[in-house]
């Protein structure tokens, strides 16, 4: 796949769309999971308004060099994750630089923000910061287990390690997509998805009753703001990853946007109805409930 | 030539002229005494020089009549080399003797004439009865020479000897009287031509002298009457005991076995007991001549062994016997010699060595000769031994010989840390330069021993090897100061690397690079010690020159003796650390057991053949084939540290010196990968019993990716942390390697690459830091990213190069790696390995978080950034990584052709940025230049909009709406993945640990209760004598 400079912009424009996309899915999320909780909810233009109001606040502090720059990598995690892997099945247009590498690219990648966060907040000095990055590296290493038992299946079952290729293989009706010929590897990384997108029962990193929101606990202004940049394209960008290897990718914008919001309501659903698992629980549950089906996927396929 | 049998007449005569001189002539007597053994040695050596130019044995026929008439003497050879061992010992043991014989007079040194005599008489003899003279002359002599001891417990010892040897002559007469009457002569050639065996009462005959003679050898369990000797008496006379009249009662053994082959399997069992059962004893032994008088029984087992093993050896009997008989002398001569000048008897009193540099060096070399180390004859002794073993098919032997080795090199290494690392007492060892004559001559003599050896072995001279002769090189210049000898040292690795690379494929240029370019680099950190640093620098090249010989090694001695010798020189080095005493001592036991599977796989592959071509493993015979994989994979894996073989590692490492942890780290281990890249290609896949021993080692490399990485998370001192890390890194190389496959093979040479660079970075910053600290945990650090800026960007390198993530080069090994699982049939081992990944997050963040981020200690603030010369090597180590993440087909695409040579199909295709596998694909350049823009972008945008922010310090936070109490307490980092213990901590329980402790714990229970059998009582003495002749009699008559 050859380097072209027209690529930029329309990566620029995925980027966009998502963006806003994203911004205005997590207002909806709240939304439905405030209704669950018999509350109103917030406007669907909230983030919008939390957005430029940090952008725009004055007073702001930093702790150090690595402090400064932690949401830069997690900004940067987000996007570039977005960026190596094709929104658009079948259009050059919404490849975006996927040319720069395959699957296995974008699931390390994962890693760059959270490693960029992780030290940014560490830097910060607050305990809460490092005790929840404590428990986040914890849950992530059973969490990530059961996902990646199910790549390397789904890479074996279509013998390549490319996201185009991967989604091609999937065309041509529901019954291709990998959620039915190879249903253990996707229920397995469907598990694993519900520990990455930090909601309950596996919050634990973030729970604001204990650890005042943990990681981001010194962040404010324009380094808060842009990790609520961020928190409206990673999610997505990791969805997408998900939609490509399991569910037939997306082969038009309006699929895009269906596929995503009900992926993406697998993990409100549960959250929504179960309370909140410690470290070690989490830990345990990943490696008992989930990780059998990823060891079967790898056999079976 | 002077006719050999003055070296009866002189000394006996001597003797006798003592008697007639004045008493108080005291010097005159002395000076003649050491005038007559002086006279011997040269007569010896003058014969000696004779025969190896190739003359014929003489016949000796006193009052020219031939036997039965006369007595016959005869001296090849092997009798002139035993004559003048026994001449020099006695004249050392006299030199060194003098205040003592000064003192006594003339009787004194009349006696000590009559037992070189003696023996000398013993090694000569062809007569039976004559040897029974011999013996009783040795004993009379022995009964008064323990006497020459302050000790008042040598006249019980001596006393106790004297029963022994009545019982003994008892025996030897009896059996002459038998052997007469059914042979009707006692020469020794006629009886080896009549074949005793067959006559009636032959057997029994022959069994009573056999018996007799196997006795006077002070041979285990019988013996505690000589171990009582060799702990009361003179050091000198101890050393001549176990070196001189153990010599002569092998060759009376010897002689005696030529009639009766029969009985060399006898011979052979009770050598090998005593082999094994003395060095156990030895083990729980703390008194330093005691433990002498059990190496000594030990070594004339072996001997013995050797002895019985004679047919097998054929004409590499003389070779083989020499070269342990000749070992063992010398060093146990030199350690007696040494004991008399330390002070207390404990062996933590050796201590005292370390005001004498030559006395340790001395004290290192008698060691080495005694384990059989090269380059000293022991060595080349074994070696031969071994295959000859090998190919006779005597594997159980084999085994058991090296176990009781095993044992040896623990119990005498431990002594060795014990003076190196025991507090010195403020006396040196006693200045006497007489004594130090003699333990220099001993000296200098198991230096030439080992280059005679080796320019007899045939397989070449390790004396002659350029690296190391280098290495040595190090030892008379250790008088310069260390930046002079660092600065040769550099020279002379990247000398070598430019003048041999030519040479290299591209798997020997990867490692050859890492080890001598990449050598150097860290020794640059070494520029920040002052002083001399003696014994760093002989040491450390020892290790180099063994690493360098390993990647040149075509054949199988090359190979081994390279690898015991980076072996040896990483314990050195490893033991110069603080702490580090019981690590080094942990290490090289399981690094030389490692070895000792290494030379059984060697052996048995080779059948015989001493120099086997590297390239010719592959041709073993199929039956053999997966034994010998088996045991050189094994004991590649202990230099790996694959799970259960990797207890050494962690304290070895994390106690090393700042500037050897990444030595030993991201150098060392990679002898072991090597190891195992040569086995894998030259011998591929072998099966035992059904089970694919490649699958196996996936296995074992995915667990000990696993628990590797597990338990580095939970330690609290950062080179621990790292060292636990190797353990990790190396199973996934090996599971690389045992995945048998093109881009498997490739992964593992990218680790073996990028290990090296981010392993020695992060030891050196970690090193660094611990230096301006004060302390290796992490939990007392905290906040210095701001007073050690360096140190963290080489910390943060590393440990994004480590974890995988992109864009540095650390994720390319992972695409490799998912890339060669992709055409891997085995899956299930992966499960553990992608459960390890992830896990290595864990340490590495605790890595980097707990020392620089968070909370600045209070008694941390004037803290600087790590010294220049240990700061320089990282920045050049961060470069690399930078630019081996650009550009991994620099060095990768050359490698990846070699190997498709060797495995072909699967390979890389390398062109243009992007390189491209059967599955997927991968751009380094593009990816750094997207990552980069886009961390740009957002930096100058968050600086944009944030251009006001204010600096505070890391204490000025929001806490609760309360105020933390200090920065000691508000840092969150001990303990710090609590909740992951909790879940699973149980994996990181210490099995292997436990194992191995209760496996010595064992050992040396064992030998603690067992030695008690040793009463100190000579009645119960006597009843084991008479109960191991009944015993071994039973037994050969019930075979």
């Amino acid at each position: 796949m050859d380097f072209d400079w027209i690529r930029i912009p329309y990566a620029l424009l995925t980027l966009f769309i998502v963006f806003n996309y994203g911004l205005l899915l997590n207002a909806l999320i709240a939304k439905i999971a405030a209704r669950v909780g018999r509350r109103h909810g917030i406007p669907i233009w909230q983030n919008y308004i939390d957005l430029i109001k940090n952008y725009g606040l004055r007073s702001s502090i930093t702790h150090g060099a690595m402090y400064y720059l932690g949401p830069v990598f997690r900004l940067s995690g987000g996007v570039g994750l977005l960026l190596f892997v094709p929104t658009i099945h079948g259009s050059l247009m919404f490849a975006n630089l996927s040319f720069a590498g395959d699957l296995i690219l974008a699931l390390y990648f994962v890693f760059f923000g959270t490693l960029g966060m992780a030290l940014g907040a560490g830097e910060s000095g607050h305990p809460h910061a490092a005790i929840g990055i404590s428990r986040g590296l914890s849950q992530v290493t059973a969490a990530e287990l059961p996902f990646a038992l199910a790549v390397f299946s789904v890479a074996l079952q279509y013998q390549t390690l490319s996201v185009s290729e991967i989604v091609a293989a999937q065309q041509g009706g529901m019954l291709n997509w990998t959620l039915f010929t190879n249903p253990f590897a996707v229920a397995a990384a469907m598990l694993s998805f519900l520990g990455s997108m930090m909601r309950p029962p596996f919050d634990v990193v973030i729970a604001p009753q204990e650890i005042p929101i943990g990681p981001p606990t010194e962040y404010h202004s324009s380094y808060l703001a842009l990790m609520q940049t961020n928190r409206a394209i990673f999610p997505i960008a990791k969805v997408v990853v998900y939609m490509n290897l399991f569910f037939g990718g997306a082969t038009s914008w309006p699929l895009f946007c269906v596929k995503v919001f009900l992926i993406y309501m697998v993990s409100v659903l549960v959250g929504v109805v179960f309370p909140r698992f410690r470290v070690e629980q989490s830990v345990r549950w990943f490696l008992v409930w989930a990780l059998p089906l990823g060891v079967v996927a790898i056999l079976l396929v | 030539m002077v006719d050999a049998i003055l070296l009866i007449a002189i000394p006996l005569g001597t003797a006798f002229l003592l008697g007639l001189l004045p008493g108080h002539w005291r010097g005159a007597a002395y000076a003649l005494t050491l005038a007559a053994l002086a006279v011997g040695s040269a007569i010896s050596a003058a014969w000696l020089l004779e025969f190896a130019a190739g003359a014929d044995p003489r016949e000796i026929h006193t009052a020219g009549a031939p036997p039965p008439f006369a007595i016959a003497l005869r001296i090849a050879l092997a009798e002139s080399a035993g004559l003048l061992l026994v001449s020099l010992s006695a004249l050392f043991a006299a030199l060194y003797l003098r205040d003592t014989l000064l003192k006594q007079g003339r009787r004194a040194m009349a006696v000590l004439l009559i037992f070189a005599m003696a023996l000398s008489g013993l090694i000569l003899t062809r007569d039976l009865f004559n040897l029974f003279v011999f013996l009783e002359l040795t004993v009379i002599a022995t009964g008064g020479l323990v006497l020459l001891s302050s000790d008042p417990r040598a006249l019980g010892a001596g006393f106790k000897y004297l029963i022994a040897a009545q019982l003994i002559s008892i025996l030897l007469l009896t059996g002459l009287i038998f052997i007469y009457h059914a042979g009707a002569t006692l020469n020794i050639d006629e009886l080896a031509a009549i074949s005793l065996e067959r006559l009636p009462g032959g057997t029994l005959a022959f069994f009573l002298v056999f018996i007799a003679v196997v006795a006077e050898l002070k041979l285990f369990p019988a013996n505690g009457w000589a171990l009582d000797i060799y702990e009361s008496a003179h050091p000198a006379f101890s050393a001549l005991v176990s070196a001189a009249a153990g010599t002569a009662a092998l060759f009376a053994l010897d002689k005696l076995l030529a009639g009766g082959t029969a009985w060399l399997p006898v011979a052979t069992a009770i050598g090998c007991v005593s082999f094994i059962g003395a060095n156990l004893f030895a083990l729980a032994q703390d008194n330093d001549r005691r433990l002498l008088g059990y190496s000594s029984v030990a070594q004339l087992g072996l001997l013995v062994v050797v002895v019985g093993q004679r047919d097998l050896l054929g004409e590499a009997y003389l070779f083989v016997a020499g070269g342990i008989l000749l070992a063992h002398a010398l060093a146990k001569a030199g350690l007696f010699w040494l004991s008399g000048l330390i002070e207390g008897r404990d062996l933590t009193a050796w201590a005292a060595l370390r005001r004498r540099p030559l006395l340790l060096f001395a004290f290192a070399s008698f060691i080495a000769l005694l384990i059989g180390l090269p380059p000293f004859p022991g060595f080349y002794a074994k070696w031969e031994l071994a295959h000859r073993l090998a190919a006779g098919g005597h594997i159980a032997l084999l085994a058991l010989i090296l176990f009781g080795a095993l044992l040896e090199a623990g119990y005498l290494l431990r002594w060795f840390g014990h003076a190196v690392k025991g507090t010195p007492p403020e006396q040196g060892p006693a200045r006497a330069p007489q004594k130090m004559v003699a333990v220099h001559a001993a000296l200098a003599g198991g230096w030439a021993a080992g280059y005679l050896w080796g320019e007899l072995s045939g397989l070449g001279n390790l004396l002659h090897a350029l690296p190391l002769l280098f290495a040595l090189a190090f030892l008379p210049l250790d008088w310069l100061p260390a930046r002079v000898k660092n600065s040769l040292a550099i020279a002379g690795m990247l000398g070598w690397f430019l003048h041999a690379y030519p040479g290299y494929d591209p798997l020997q240029l990867i490692f050859a690079a890492v080890i001598l370019p990449g050598g150097a680099l860290i020794l640059l950190a070494s520029y920040q010690n002052g002083g001399r640093r003696i014994g760093f620098y002989p040491s450390a090249m020892l290790m180099f020159a063994g690493l360098i010989m390993l990647i040149e090694a075509n054949d199988s001695f090359g190979f081994f003796a390279a690898w015991e010798s980076l072996t040896i020189g990483s314990y050195f080095l490893i033991l110069r650390g603080r702490r580090s005493q019981a690590h080094a001592l942990s290490y090289i036991v399981f690094s030389l057991g490692g070895a000792f599977l290494i030379l059984a796989g060697f052996t048995l592959a080779a059948q015989g053949q001493t120099q086997l071509p590297l390239s010719a493993l592959g041709d073993a015979p199929t039956a053999l084939a997966p034994w010998v994989f088996l045991l050189l994979a094994v004991g590649f894996m202990t230099k790996t540290a694959a799970i259960g073989l990797h207890i050494w590692l962690p304290g070895a490492h994390a106690e090393a010196e700042t500037d050897v942890s990444p030595m030993v780290s991201g150098i060392l281990l990679k002898a072991g990968l090597y190891g195992l890249f040569v086995l894998l290609t030259q011998m591929g896949s072998q099966q035992l019993h059904g089970i694919d021993l490649t699958h196996a080692m996936l296995w074992i490399g995915a667990l000990s990716a696993l628990l590797g990485n597990l338990m580095a998370i939970f330690q609290e001192d950062a080179k621990r942390l790292l060292a636990y890390s190797s353990i990790g890194q190396m199973g996934y190389a090996l599971f690389g390697l045992a995945l048998m496959n093109h881009l498997g093979w490739l992964m593992a040479l990218m680790f073996v690459i990028n290990h090296f660079i981010y392993k020695s970075m992060l030891f050196l910053s970690v090193g660094g830091i611990a230096k301006r600290t004060g302390t290796r945990d992490m939990y007392r650090m905290g906040g210095l990213i701001t007073l050690m800026p360096l140190s963290f960007i080489a910390v943060l390198i590393g440990i994004i190069a480590i974890s995988g993530v992109p864009p540095l080069s650390g994720f390319g090994g992972r695409w490799i790696f998912y890339n060669a699982i992709m055409e891997g049939p085995h899956r299930l081992p992966l499960v553990i390995l992608f459960l390890a990944g992830p896990i290595a997050f864990l340490y590495l963040f605790r890595l980097i978080h707990t020392i620089f981020l968070g909370q600045l200690k209070d008694e941390h603030r004037r803290v600087r950034e790590a010294p220049f010369w240990i700061i320089l090597p990282q920045m050049i180590q961060v470069a690399l990584l930078l630019g081996f993440a650009l550009v991994p087909g620099l060095a990768l695409r050359h490698v990846d052709a070699y190997i498709g040579g060797l495995v072909p199909g699967g390979g890389l295709d390398w062109e243009g940025l992007t390189i491209t596998s059967a599955f997927g694909y991968w751009s380094p350049v593009t990816i750094m230049l997207i990552v980069g823009v886009i961390f740009a972008s957002l930096f100058a945008w968050l600086l944009l909009v944030n251009r006001r922010a204010q600096r505070v310090g890391q204490f000025n936070i929001v806490f609760a709406a309360e105020r933390p109490y200090r920065p000691e307490t508000t840092h969150f980092a001990w303990n710090f993945f609590a909740p992951y213990r909790k879940a699973l901590g149980f994996f990181t329980q210490p099995l292997a640990t436990r194992f191995w402790a209760a496996l010595t714990d064992l050992l040396h229970a064992g030998a603690g209760l067992l030695r008690r059998h040793y009463s100190g009582d000579g009645q119960t003495y006597v009843i084991h004598l008479l109960a191991f002749v009944v015993g071994v009699y039973l037994l050969r008559m019930g075979l």
